[in-house]
């Protein structure tokens, strides 16, 4: 990625998300708060401008809880870095989206 | 259906959520349909999975039909970006904006009446432009030699002719849209600032044409992309630097010196650079 690029405030929210290990586009939606409208083209931009890189759970795994194996999304190095600078353009980001270690402790 | 979709799942989807499916996969290209109808499919069923928990789970018709617009406009976009297709496209579209301006702006008999009138001294002044543009491009400083075959050639030519005719009218239109409103009150003022915003558009408008088809590949007429810099400046000006654009096709690279010289005269297309290093 040029390091000149400035990603959205979704798509920062959305990159924060995916780097707290909130793999799933439902997950994503519902951490973030954002339209699944919004949600689901912005992950295809993050992937094709290879920030985000995504695989399909092991059929095996989701056989065995008896439902469809679904698509993941990982943070890759430079989605890192972008994730990085855009929680410091954007301060309020990290508040934003908790922690998922957090999050689960909530619930 | 996929083998992931005959998968034994507890909740079946809905008839809404099938038809939402079928309705999105028509629009997806035909290359990842199998892909997004079963990523869509598992994110359906989980979305029921967690509203039966009574958890608020949102609509994902939107999500859905976004995704499936998304990938077809990304599909057409690496299909046609930079292509010729798509220059011509645009510039007959935006003649078309032209035109419907003018004639929001003036109402139809009028702006017929105003075009009509003008399309004479149009073709005489278009001639003059094309004329001088010719006469005064920098097209001439690309090496011709190296440029293609005889279909190429002419393939080319044609495409250069067109965009120009395009933006000939697209000049004259817009310098119309420009001066309607002044033709019933001052008729004489009107008309000199119409030849003159004709011929800056026009002359403008064919520099470009010229620039653009210097950057474009000789074989497919695609734009060059990825411009590398070659060489290091030299001291002793004997060095060759410049830049080297690629097609994305592979065709060719177009090498574009720093600096003209006796040696290097020319910007040139070069289809097999190997040959051109050994040589």
């Amino acid at each position: 990625m040029p390091p000149t690029l400035r990603l959205s405030h979704s798509a920062a929210l959305i990159l924060k998300a995916i780097s707290l290990d909130y793999c799933f586009g439902l997950d994503v939606m519902e951490v973030t708060g954002l339209p699944s409208g919004t949600v689901y083209p912005a992950l295809r931009r993050l992937e094709r401008d290879g920030l985000v890189e995504s695989q399909w759970e092991p059929d095996a795994e989701a056989a065995a809880s008896q439902r469809p194996a679904r698509r993941y999304y990982e943070i890759t190095k430079p989605g890192k870095a972008a994730a990085l600078a855009a929680t410091q353009r954007y301060p309020l980001l990290a508040r934003l989206v908790p922690s998922r270690v957090i999050q689960e402790k909530r619930s | 259906m996929s083998p992931a979709l005959q998968h034994a799942l507890s909740k079946p989807l809905s008839k809404s959520d099938g038809f939402l499916l079928r309705a999105g996969a028509a629009l997806v290209p035909a290359a990842d349909r199998d892909d997004w109808r079963r990523n869509w499919h598992a994110e359906l069923w989980h979305m029921h999975d967690r509203r039966t928990r009574a958890r608020a789970i949102p609509s994902l018709s939107a999500g859905l039909l976004r995704d499936a617009l998304w990938l077809r406009a990304e599909s057409w976009r690496r299909a046609y970006s930079g292509t010729a297709v798509l220059c011509m496209v645009s510039l007959a579209g935006l003649c078309v904006v032209a035109a419907l301006l003018g004639l929001a702006a003036a109402g139809r008999d009028h702006f017929r009446l105003v075009i009509g009138s003008r399309i004479p001294r149009f073709l005489v002044e278009s001639l003059l432009v094309v004329i001088v543009s010719f006469a005064t491009s920098s097209s001439r400083y690309v090496d011709q030699r190296t440029t293609g075959k005889t279909l190429c050639w002419i393939r080319r030519q044609l495409f250069l002719a067109a965009k120009s005719v395009l933006l000939l009218v697209l000049a004259f239109l817009l310098s119309a849209d420009l001066c309607l409103p002044l033709f019933t009150r001052m008729p004489m003022t009107a008309d000199a600032l119409q030849v003159f915003t004709f011929e800056f558009c026009a002359i403008a408008g064919l520099m470009w044409a010229f620039r653009d088809q210097d950057q474009r590949c000789k074989h497919c007429l695609c734009a060059l992309s990825t411009p590398a810099q070659v060489g290091r400046p030299s001291h002793n000006l004997l060095e060759w630097t410049g830049t080297r654009q690629a097609c994305r096709f592979g065709h060719g690279v177009f090498s574009t010196p720093e600096m003209l010289s006796t040696w290097r005269p020319h910007s040139h297309w070069v289809e097999d650079l190997e040959l051109e290093v050994s040589s």
